[in-house]
């Protein structure tokens, strides 16, 4: 699966940091996230999906 | 007294940084008082060890007292494990997923090493001391942090 959470989190000048506090995980998750060495887990997708303003599918796809 | 609190957070500073260190990160959700708690499980196990490896070294006591001696350091073990579980039910999922593949390394490897000890010792004597299944035990902690390792670096 891939995603593009990299480019919205820098487009909103946030950090690995500041997102993975924003959602509660750590900051090791969201490298490993945008990296695509770990898909998300629906309600993580979700929550991600929603710091972003952006649907689940305009943020993750095949 | 200050300085003997001072002492004393020290101390359990010092135990939950190694802790951390050697656990990989499994606390790293996990409140203050969860460190303090299993750094004094961790001090509570060594130190019940030690005082029950002393009394059962001795000769002529009753059975119930060497019983009792030898499931002294159970209670504070049981609770350093515990306060690991809390610890790994606090992780995100992937960390919480690190720590499955961990065990999905460890467990089959210690199956294979007790088969391994099994059908060797139908073959020749293997030396009590050394490779008494009372060592067993640590074989599972050891490959646990050994599959952790393993499970950290896929995700790096």
């Amino acid at each position: 699966m891939k995603n593009r959470i990299r480019e919205l989190r820098e487009g909103k000048e946030l950090s690995q940091e500041e997102l993975a506090r924003k959602i509660g995980v750590s900051r090791q998750t969201i490298h490993a996230i945008e990296s695509n060495k770990y898909d998300p887990m629906l309600p993580l997708a979700f929550k991600i999906a929603k710091v972003f303003s952006k649907k689940v599918e305009d943020v993750f796809w095949e | 007294m200050n300085k003997v609190n001072n002492k004393s957070g020290n101390v359990k500073y010092i135990i939950a940084r190694i802790l951390y260190i050697h656990f990989g990160g499994i606390m790293s959700e996990a409140t203050k008082s969860g460190w303090s708690r299993l750094a004094i499980s961790v001090v509570g196990f060594l130190v019940g060890f030690v005082i029950a490896r002393g009394i059962l070294e001795q000769e002529g006591l009753a059975t119930w007292i060497r019983v009792l001696a030898a499931l002294l350091p159970v209670v504070p073990f049981s609770m350093m494990l515990w306060e690991i579980i809390k610890g790994v039910r606090s992780m995100d999922e992937l960390e919480q997923r690190i720590h499955l593949e961990a065990l999905a390394v460890a467990f089959p490897v210690t199956l294979v090493l007790l088969m391994t000890l099994g059908l060797l010792e139908l073959a020749i004597e293997l030396p009590p001391e050394d490779l008494s299944y009372r060592h067993v035990w640590a074989m599972l902690p050891a490959l646990y942090f050994g599959g952790l390792a393993l499970a950290r670096r896929r995700y790096q």
